[in-house]
């Protein structure tokens, strides 16, 4: 369970190709990467409290793109999962667009693991980035996905 | 050119508040504008607005969906409350809307 991570993101993290057939169906996936990861200890949890999250306003942030994310007990580590689905989904995103790029954000309370917490800051920031999307949009390689993220980490 | 400060801050303090600071800064910058952003999220207050940094600025904006913590600090200032959604959809609007706010 305590799988330890050195880096924020590797390719454990990188989910390309997830075969959904809706955000619930994502979410209920990649929760389960995560407990797999040790990034979660109960994927049920976990993908209860997303849902509980995503059905306060939409995390479909446009662009193709959402965010779903989750502040959970359930949660080990703050981390994510990204995935890159082989259909769109309906997210109801606010400019209408389907989602095929979804960043899972799973977060614990405020006074734990605050590297992490900046990490998960600067990638939701980083999507603002027109550039930064392109990049992402693009890549399909786990391995130039990881280096993509690392960068970040500077 | 206008100088704007900013707090965002959205429910669990993770994605939202970020992304709305990021915008604002994208299109304040476009726009030949001065910002700076205040986060109030999961880690805290970050970058904090000082009594310098708001008593220099022609227009607060608020991109929050929870309150505004430490909210006295902005009284008296002309302040622009939208959501984090709208600021993250439409960063553009959301600098047009606090210049509207200063009657430009």
């Amino acid at each position: 369970m305590t799988k330890k991570e050195t880096s924020f993101i590797s390719k454990g993290n990188i989910v390309i190709g997830l075969d959904a057939s809706s955000k619930e169906d994502a979410i209920t996936k990649l929760a389960a990467v995560m407990e797999e990861n040790g990034i979660v200890s109960d994927a049920t949890k976990f993908k209860d409290d997303v849902l509980y999250r995503e059905s306060l306003t939409t995390t479909g942030i446009g662009n193709n793109i959402a965010i779903p994310h989750g502040k959970s007990e359930t949660v080990n580590v703050a981390s994510l999962v990204f995935a890159k689905t082989t259909k769109p989904l309906e997210w109801n995103s606010l400019d209408g667009s389907k989602v095929s790029i979804i960043f899972l954000m799973a977060a614990r309370d405020k006074d734990s693991g605050k590297e992490h917490l900046k990490m998960l800051a600067t990638v939701a920031g980083k999507l603002m980035d027109d550039d930064f999307v392109a990049q992402i949009k693009a890549e399909n390689d786990p391995d130039k996905l990881v280096n993509i993220f690392k960068k970040l980490e500077d | 050119m206008s100088k704007f400060v900013a707090v965002t801050a959205c429910i669990a303090g993770v994605a939202h508040t970020y992304m709305a600071a990021q915008n604002l800064k994208k299109y304040a910058k476009k726009n030949g504008d001065q910002i700076k952003v205040e986060t109030q999220g999961a880690m805290g207050f970050e970058n904090k607005l000082t009594a310098k940094d708001i008593a220099e600025a022609d227009a607060v904006i608020f991109a929050v969906d929870t309150n505004v913590r430490e909210q006295d600090r902005f009284e008296g200032k002309k302040i622009l409350k939208m959501g984090t959604s709208e600021v993250v959809k439409d960063g553009s609007k959301a600098i047009a809307k606090a210049h509207e706010l200063l009657g430009d």
